[in-house]
C-alpha cells in the first residue's frame, strides 16, 4: 500500500494510506485526547473528544473517523479547537460524581489526564444538580459497574459484541439517563475483566483488585503469562508497602499484535494470587524446614552414590533457560532425564480465541531441547527408580521412589523439597503455541531471596556461570541452533 | 553548558582580616551573658512542664488526628493522597470496603509513624475530605518503645482537636 505524507501541528508524517488519522497520531506518539476509539475495536465516532482541525473543512473533524489524505494539515491546539474540546470535555464531566478519591481508575484516568489538559475548571453545573444513576453495582465475573462514571463511550459494549461474542452489556435509556448495563449474567465469554482495561474512566473496575492499592504505587513487569501455551503478554503489577512483602496486585495484558493483541482471558488474569499465596519458601527434608547447606549434602550424597537408581522429570512449565540448565545438570551426573506429558493437557480449557488447550507455557521449549517425552520409556524408567529427581513435575510415583522436589509450591509427598523462584521473579525465555520465542521478566522480591532453577543447580554444581543470562544465551543456541537470532 | 561568573565580595584588607567580624560577634555574646549574669530574674524562661506554653497558635502543627463526618463515623475514605504526598513516607494505609453504605471505601488500616514524621504537613494539605488534621495542640510525644509512637486508626480518630469545628467541614468532596 502507498505511502502519504501529511502535517500535524509541526511534525511531517509518513503513513500508510487510508490509515485513520487518529491511529497515526497515536503510533507516533502524539496527544490525542479520546475515549471511544481503541485501535482493537473499529471507530465509533460517539465521543467526539478526539476533535481537531483540517484545513480547507469548515467544521472541526474527528480524528478517529478520518481516513489520512495527501497533503493534509492538520492543526490540534489552535485556541478554536482547544475551546471545543473544553465544551466536549464539559458535557462529559457533567453528570460525573467527583469522586476520584473512592475510584480506582484514578491515576489511569482518561478523563483525569484530558482534564488537566483542556479541563473547564468553574463548574458551570452545581453538584446538587447532577443527575444520580446506580453506583458499585456488581456485573458478575469480577467486573462492578459505576453508571455514574461512565462517558457512554460504549467501549465495552462493543468488545463483547464483536470480541468476546457474548453481547452480555448493552445501553439502555435514553439522553442523559442512558446506561450501560448487563442482560443477565455477565461473563464476557471468559475475557470478562477485558472491559476493565478498555474503559478509560472508574465505570468498570475489577473487583478482585477493588480498593487493593492505588495504581501510582505499581511497578510494573514485562512478563509472559503461564497459564497457558498461548503466552499472553501481560504487565505484572506489584508493590511492597512498607514493612509487607512485595506483593502482586494484578495482571493486566501487554499489547503483542503476534500473540495476544490487547486481551487476556480471564482465567489468566487471576493466576498471579498462587504465586503470592502458598509459596515454598525454604528447604524441607522430610516435612521440616532446613538449611540450603543442609539439603545440598543430602543431595550431593545422593548423586555421588551409584548404587541407586535415579531418574529425573522436568516440567514444560520452566523456561528454556531452566530447561537448558536440568538437561546440562543431568548429562553430568548421567540421568535419565524425562520431559513432560498428558498431565497439562486440558482440551475443556480451550476456545474459538486466546485459549489454548496446552495449560503448560513451553511445551514447544521441551522438544526443542530434545528432552525425551515419550510416555512409555518414561514410564519404564520411573517403576525401577528409587529417588526421582522432580522438577515441577506432577506425575504419581509408585510409593517405592524418593521424590527430590524442585518447585515453586510445597510438595506433599517429597523426601526433600528446595524452594526456586517463580516466574515472577526471574527471567527468561518461553516458546508458545505458534513458536513463538517470547522473553519474560519478573523483578518481585522476596523476602527470603529466591534463585531461579538455573542458579540454584549452578550453586549444586558449583557453576557460577549458569547464574548467568549470557552463558544461558550462548547455550541454548548451542543446544538448539534454530534458536540463533530469536533469543 | 554555559557558566556564569560571580564576582566576589568582600576584598578589602578589612574584611580579608577576619578578626574584625569576629569581635562583633564577640561584643554581641558577651552582652547578653553579662546582661543574663547580672540579673538573672529577668532572664526569659518557661517553667516547662509547670507551666505550659501559652502561645501556641492555631497554625501549630502539633499531632494528627483524623476526624468525624457529622454522623460520628470516620470522614477518611482512604484515597492515599496524604500517603503519596508524604516526604517521610511514615503513613501506611490499608483500604477496604465500606459496607454500612454511608460511602464505598474506607481504611482498614490507618497508621502514622511518629518517629519518621516530620510535621511539614502536607498530608493535611493535600487531604480532599478535610480527614486528617494537625490542630491538636499536641506537641509532647513520648513512649518506652519505637513501636509506640506508631499511632493506629483507633488512635488518631480518638484524639481531640484543640479547636471548634471538630468535624470534617469538606463538603461534596465525595459523598
Amino acid at each position: 500500500m502507498s505511502n502519504v505524507t501529511l502535517r500535524i501541528d509541526e511534525h511531517t508524517l509518513t503513513a500508510p494510506k487510508g490509515s485513520l488519522l487518529i491511529q497515526v497520531m497515536l503510533d507516533n506518539g502524539l496527544s490525542i485526547p479520546h475515549f471511544c476509539y481503541h485501535e482493537a475495536l473499529e471507530a465509533d465516532g460517539n465521543c467526539r473528544m478526539c476533535m481537531v482541525e483540517i484545513e480547507g473543512q469548515k467544521r472541526p473533524q474527528i480524528a478517529c473517523n478520518t481516513p489520512i489524505k495527501e497533503g493534509m494539515i492538520v492543526r490540534t491546539t489552535t485556541p478554536s479547537i482547544m475551546q471545543t474540546k473544553r465544551a466536549i470535555l464539559e458535557l462529559e464531566l457533567r453528570n460525573h460524581p467527583v469522586d476520584c478519591p473512592i475510584c480506582d481508575q484514578a491515576g489511569e484516568c482518561s478523563l483525569q489526564e484530558y482534564y488537566m489538559e483542556v479541563g473547564l475548571y468553574d463548574a458551570h453545573v452545581a453538584k446538587s444538580d447532577k443527575i444520580h444513576k446506580a453506583k458499585h453495582v456488581d456485573l458478575g465475573s469480577h467486573v462492578v459497574l459505576d453508571q455514574e462514571r461512565c462517558v457512554l463511550c460504549q467501549r465495552c459494549v462493543r468488545f463483547v459484541h464483536d470480541k468476546a461474542k457474548s453481547a452480555d452489556l448493552v445501553v439502555t435509556g435514553r439522553g442523559a439517563t442512558s446506561v450501560i448495563s448487563a442482560v443477565g449474567a455477565f461473563t464476557g465469554n471468559g475475557y470478562a475483566m477485558n472491559v476493565v482495561d478498555l474503559c478509560p474512566v472508574g465505570a468498570l473496575t475489577s473487583s478482585d483488585f477493588r480498593f487493593a492499592q492505588r495504581v501510582w504505587f505499581l511497578q510494573s513487569d514485562a512478563s509472559i503469562c503461564h497459564g497457558c501455551a498461548r503466552g499472553c503478554n501481560i504487565h505484572l503489577d506489584h508493590h511492597a508497602i512498607k514493612g509487607g512483602i512485595d506483593t502482586l496486585y494484578r495482571l493486566r495484558p501487554r499489547k503483542n499484535s503476534a500473540v495476544n493483541g490487547h486481551f487476556m482471558c480471564d482465567t489468566g488474569r487471576i493466576s498471579y494470587k498462587s504465586l503470592n499465596e502458598n509459596r515454598l519458601l525454604e528447604p524441607h527434608v522430610e516435612g521440616h524446614a532446613t538449611s540450603f547447606s543442609h539439603t545440598f549434602s543430602l543431595l550431593r550424597r545422593t548423586l555421588d552414590d551409584k548404587s541407586q537408581t535415579i531418574v529425573a522429570l522436568v516440567s514444560p512449565h520452566w523456561s528454556l533457560e531452566n530447561l537448558a540448565s536440568v538437561k546440562l545438570f543431568c548429562a553430568r551426573f548421567e540421568i535419565p532425564l524425562f520431559g513432560a506429558h498428558e498431565a497439562s493437557i486440558e482440551p475443556s480449557f480451550a476456545d474459538e480465541w486466546l485459549r489454548v488447550a496446552d495449560r503448560a507455557p513451553n511445551r514447544a521449549g521441551l522438544e526443542l531441547l530434545g528432552i525425551d517425552v515419550s510416555p512409555h520409556a518414561r514410564d519404564r524408567a520411573l517403576s525401577r527408580a528409587q529417588v526421582v529427581l522432580d522438577f515441577g513435575h506432577d506425575a504419581t510415583l509408585s510409593s517405592m521412589s524418593t521424590r527430590y522436589y524442585f518447585g515453586t509450591h510445597p510438595h506433599s509427598d517429597a523426601q526433600m523439597q528446595l524452594p526456586v523462584a517463580a516466574y515472577s521473579e526471574e527471567s527468561g525465555h518461553l516458546i508458545n503455541c505458534d513458536n513463538i520465542v517470547q522473553h519474560y521478566s519478573g523483578s518481585v522480591k522476596r523476602s527470603e531471596p529466591l534463585l531461579s532453577l538455573h542458579a540454584l543447580l549452578g550453586l549444586l554444581v558449583m557453576e557460577g556461570a549458569w547464574a548467568t543470562q549470557p552463558f544461558w544465551h550462548a547455550t541454548l543456541i548451542d543446544m538448539a541452533p534454530s534458536l540463533e537470532g530469536r533469543l | 553548558m554555559s557558566t556564569h561568573i560571580v564576582p566576589r565580595h568582600g576584598k578589602s584588607f578589612k574584611e580579608r582580616w577576619y578578626l574584625s567580624a569576629l569581635w562583633v560577634g564577640f561584643r554581641t555574646t558577651f552582652g547578653h551573658f553579662w546582661r543574663n549574669i547580672l540579673n538573672t530574674n529577668a532572664i526569659d524562661v518557661l517553667e516547662y512542664p509547670e507551666v505550659m506554653p501559652n502561645d501556641i497558635t492555631a497554625r501549630y502543627r502539633g499531632h494528627h488526628r483524623l476526624t468525624h463526618r457529622d454522623d460520628g463515623s470516620i470522614a477518611c475514605v482512604a484515597c492515599f493522597m496524604c500517603a503519596t504526598n508524604c516526604p517521610a513516607q511514615c503513613i501506611t494505609i490499608e483500604a477496604q470496603a465500606r459496607i454500612d453504605g454511608i460511602d464505598e471505601k474506607e481504611p482498614r488500616r490507618f497508621e502514622i509513624d511518629l518517629l519518621e514524621c516530620i510535621f511539614c504537613g502536607y498530608c493535611v494539605e493535600a487531604c480532599p475530605c478535610d480527614a486528617i488534621r494537625m490542630d491538636t495542640n499536641i506537641f509532647s510525644m513520648v513512649g518506652n518503645a519505637r513501636s509506640d509512637f506508631i499511632r493506629t486508626k483507633e488512635q488518631l480518630l480518638a484524639t481531640q482537636g484543640a479547636y471548634a469545628p471538630t468535624h470534617s467541614q469538606a463538603k461534596g468532596a465525595h459523598t
